[in-house]
């Protein structure tokens, strides 16, 4: 045994190995791999939740229930909660049998103000009136609705026979005995295609689950695309710049540094208030904030690497400035420029769910997190549901590339994996 | 004095000079260049070319560029605004002077908190190198900064002003009080204790706990990682093995020793944050209804009144240059070796 341990304390056995004998269980488990320099742990959930994120991002209709734009249910329905059934009630010495005899145009539909049945008799007459489409009929069912301040006098309207049917959930008739008043009940309309929702509904009656899972893909457009953007202007300037040096270095880096000093978010602000809505103006707008970001480190790079004997040797052989920027200098820059990259797109969203929360960026009727969060704290009263599901999801999308950002620094910098 | 501070001083003291300027000049380009008329989009489309006009003349929009550019450089200079286009036109200078109190009282706390919390826990984690703990606090600080700030200010909202009701949910005074409340520098705790009006000061410190609280933990996550990193490297210096070998306890020498060294890098620090500190502000005020800045910003935007937000942000521009030689000068006074 005692012979095995010195075997092992070699030069060649890494820290990491060493340091599993002195800790306990817990530990030695999370201590036990490392894959590139990266606990494993880590790398597996960063792994694990953008697989999750980009899955949903790119197939939002494998996942979605509803159009996230659509009107599919009753207005804000707590997560899981059902859709209250409507009774449509007649006067007992009424011939009708179902909905759609007290739905045509001359009939008459009586409910109570502010209640479901509004959003719920227009989809049930529109589900009436496709069908009726379908054999050939066209538009036949078209009711009047008459609304009403309280259940006594919608009663009395329908006993005086002014309306020919009342419309109400089981909590808006506070459990009348409906038979032994006179009336009959003809069926219980829910209206919506389902009849609960899992994460809910918004204040317009939009399902959550949906939209939440269809700004999945806006954020990832965003975040990527002004990333890349960035990416693609910041990293040649600083190459160039460091390299060349002189007046044109100093200009560009006292620019350059001006608007990294400046907060992102108001530069951002300016940008897109004067570009107006939409989705290209966003990405506009954030991908000049991280310019700077790239061109600094790539410079500094540049800079350190650029008096290194290996560059001195190929210029001294007679190659040309620009294939010792691409071909030698550049290979060196790109794992730092990687970390940044996958930073930036998470910062990139968070700016984007920033500036819609304040009500720049994108159009209203966007399935857009900081949307939903903005019109979410209207509602922060009645309607948790609102505000919390959007604003998991953005810090999910977010942590899933801080972590591989975090993950990609200890693996491509071992320096740092040390600490 | 000595010569090589007075000159490091005047030197970075001229170097901020071209930074507003560029920073002023960009926002002037970027609301004037862009594509967009900020006069049509303020008026809307009813209104008729004519008086959309008269509005430009009026406002100098249709000078030459170059005449428009020295006229803004001209008012940024002598911080004269103008007035805001919309509800009631009143001088944005003196708006902006009303409402810079408010930010203040939210960033200060907030800074201090971060500070505080950021640094020790920092330290803390670096003293528990790779033990549980410092998982647990190096996964917080990832988490917090992933998490976007006016989330984290409506999740406390929900949860401490709705449902446990304990703290009030927005602005910085009972609207009870407030009718009667007498500020005379709009610090509102400030102004409660010179006036000796308890109530009054109980209910702003309760409204500044969440919206200040909720903007330090924004900022907290790069505090905590950078504390740490700094101070595994310190720890591992040769002056802490030699206190060691003194017999100086482990804890004097982390939290004492070790920890002095590492605020260089955290006052620069502080300096950057400075333009984090601005956007979670903006945030944060409009999360809570606190009428400073930020909120003022927003509430132009909203209005499309593009004088306010120009000043706005060119004052925002301002204050992130000042902020940034203040703090390069007093790491210059603490060590005297940047000043070469």
């Amino acid at each position: 045994m005692e012979e095995n341990k010195r075997e092992l304390v070699s030069d060649s056995v890494p820290e990491w190995q060493l340091e599993l004998d002195k800790v306990g269980f817990f530990r030695r488990i999370l201590l036990a791999r490392k894959w590139y320099g990266g606990d494993w742990w880590f790398v597996l959930i960063s792994a694990i939740l953008l697989l999750f994120v980009i899955t949903v991002g790119v197939f939002p209709q494998w996942f979605a229930p509803f159009d996230p734009r659509a009107e599919v249910g009753p207005s804000l329905l707590a997560p899981g909660e059902e859709a209250p059934g409507l009774n449509v009630l007649v006067l007992a010495s009424s011939d009708a049998d179902a909905f759609a005899d007290v739905a045509t145009k001359t009939s008459k539909i009586g409910y109570l103000m502010g209640s479901p049945a509004t959003q719920t008799i227009r989809d049930t007459v529109s589900t009436l009136n496709d069908e009726a489409e379908a054999q050939g009929l066209g538009n036949i069912y078209q009711p009047r609705s008459t609304r009403f301040e309280t259940l006594d006098e919608g009663l009395a309207a329908l006993n005086a026979g002014e309306i020919d049917s009342f419309v109400a959930s089981d909590e808006e008739l506070g459990g009348i005995d409906t038979a032994a008043l006179g009336y009959k009940e003809l069926e219980i309309l829910s209206g919506s295609k389902a009849s609960s929702f899992i994460l809910g509904t918004n204040q317009i009656g939009q399902d959550i689950l949906s939209r939440i899972i269809w700004g999945t893909r806006i954020a990832l457009i965003v975040g990527l695309l002004s990333a890349v953007i960035s990416f693609v202007i910041g990293v040649p300037l600083g190459l160039i710049s460091g390299f060349i040096g002189g007046t044109f270095d100093r200009i560009l880096t006292l620019f350059m540094d001006s608007l990294y000093t400046f907060p992102g978010l108001i530069l951002a602000i300016a940008i897109a208030s004067v570009l107006g809505a939409g989705i290209g103006n966003i990405i506009v707008a954030i991908s000049v904030l991280y310019i700077p970001t790239y061109f600094r480190i790539v410079r500094g790079q540049t800079l350190s690497v650029k008096n290194e004997l290996y560059v001195e040797a190929a210029r001294s052989l007679g190659t040309r400035p620009r294939e010792i920027l691409f071909k030698y200098i550049f290979p060196n820059v790109l794992p730092s420029v990687v970390i940044i990259f996958s930073v930036n797109v998470a910062d990139a969203i968070l700016t984007e769910a920033g500036l819609s929360f304040i009500g720049l960026g994108l159009p209203p009727d966007t399935p857009d997190w900081g949307i939903d969060l903005a019109r979410g704290q209207d509602y922060l009263r009645r309607a948790w549901w609102l505000i919390t599901f959007p604003g998991v999801m953005v810090t999910l999308v977010t942590l899933s590339f801080s972590m591989l950002g975090e993950s990609l620094s200890e693996i491509l910098n071992p320096r740092l994996a040390e600490l | 004095m000595s010569s090589s501070f007075r000159k490091f001083l005047i030197t970075r003291v001229l170097l901020t000079i071209p930074m507003v300027l560029i920073l002023v000049s960009l926002i002037f380009f970027v609301m004037r260049i862009l594509p967009g008329d900020p006069i049509r989009s303020q008026l809307g489309p009813r209104v008729s070319e004519e008086q959309a006009d008269v509005l430009r003349e009026r406002l100098g929009l249709n000078d030459p560029i170059l005449v428009q550019y020295g006229n803004y450089l001209k008012d940024i200079v002598t911080l004269n605004f103008g007035n805001a286009l919309t509800q009631g036109e009143r001088p944005i200078r003196d708006e902006l002077g009303e409402r810079l109190p408010a930010t203040l009282e939210l960033t200060i706390p907030a800074m201090l908190f971060t500070s505080v919390f950021g640094v020790g826990l920092g330290a803390f984690a670096a003293k528990h190198r790779k033990k549980a703990i410092d998982y647990i606090i190096r996964l917080f600080s990832i988490f917090i900064y992933s998490i976007p700030i006016f989330f984290m200010g409506l999740i406390f909202q929900i949860i401490f002003g709705v449902s446990l009701d304990w703290l009030p949910l927005s602005g910085r005074m009972d609207p009870m009080l407030l009718t009667t409340f007498q500020s005379k520098t709009n610090f509102y705790v400030l102004d409660a204790i010179l006036t000796q009006n308890w109530p009054a000061l109980w209910s702003a410190i309760t409204h500044l706990i969440m919206p200040s609280i909720t903007l330090g933990l924004a900022l907290m996550g790069v505090f905590i990682r950078l504390t740490r990193a700094n101070m595994i490297e310190m720890l591992r210096s040769d002056f802490i093995a030699a206190g060691k070998a003194r017999g100086i306890s482990e804890k004097r020498l982390v939290y004492h020793h070790a920890l002095r060294n590492t605020f260089i890098p955290i006052l620069t620090l502080i300096g950057l944050q400075t333009a984090i500190l601005i956007a979670g502000a903006v945030l944060t005020e409009t999360t809570f209804s606190w009428p400073g800045i930020g909120r003022y910003l927003v509430e132009r935007i909203a209005l499309r009144d593009y004088t306010a937000v120009q000043s706005t942000i060119a004052m925002f521009a301002f204050f992130v240059a000042i902020i940034s030689l203040v703090m390069d000068l007093l790491n210059a006074v603490i060590d005297p070796r940047i000043r070469y």
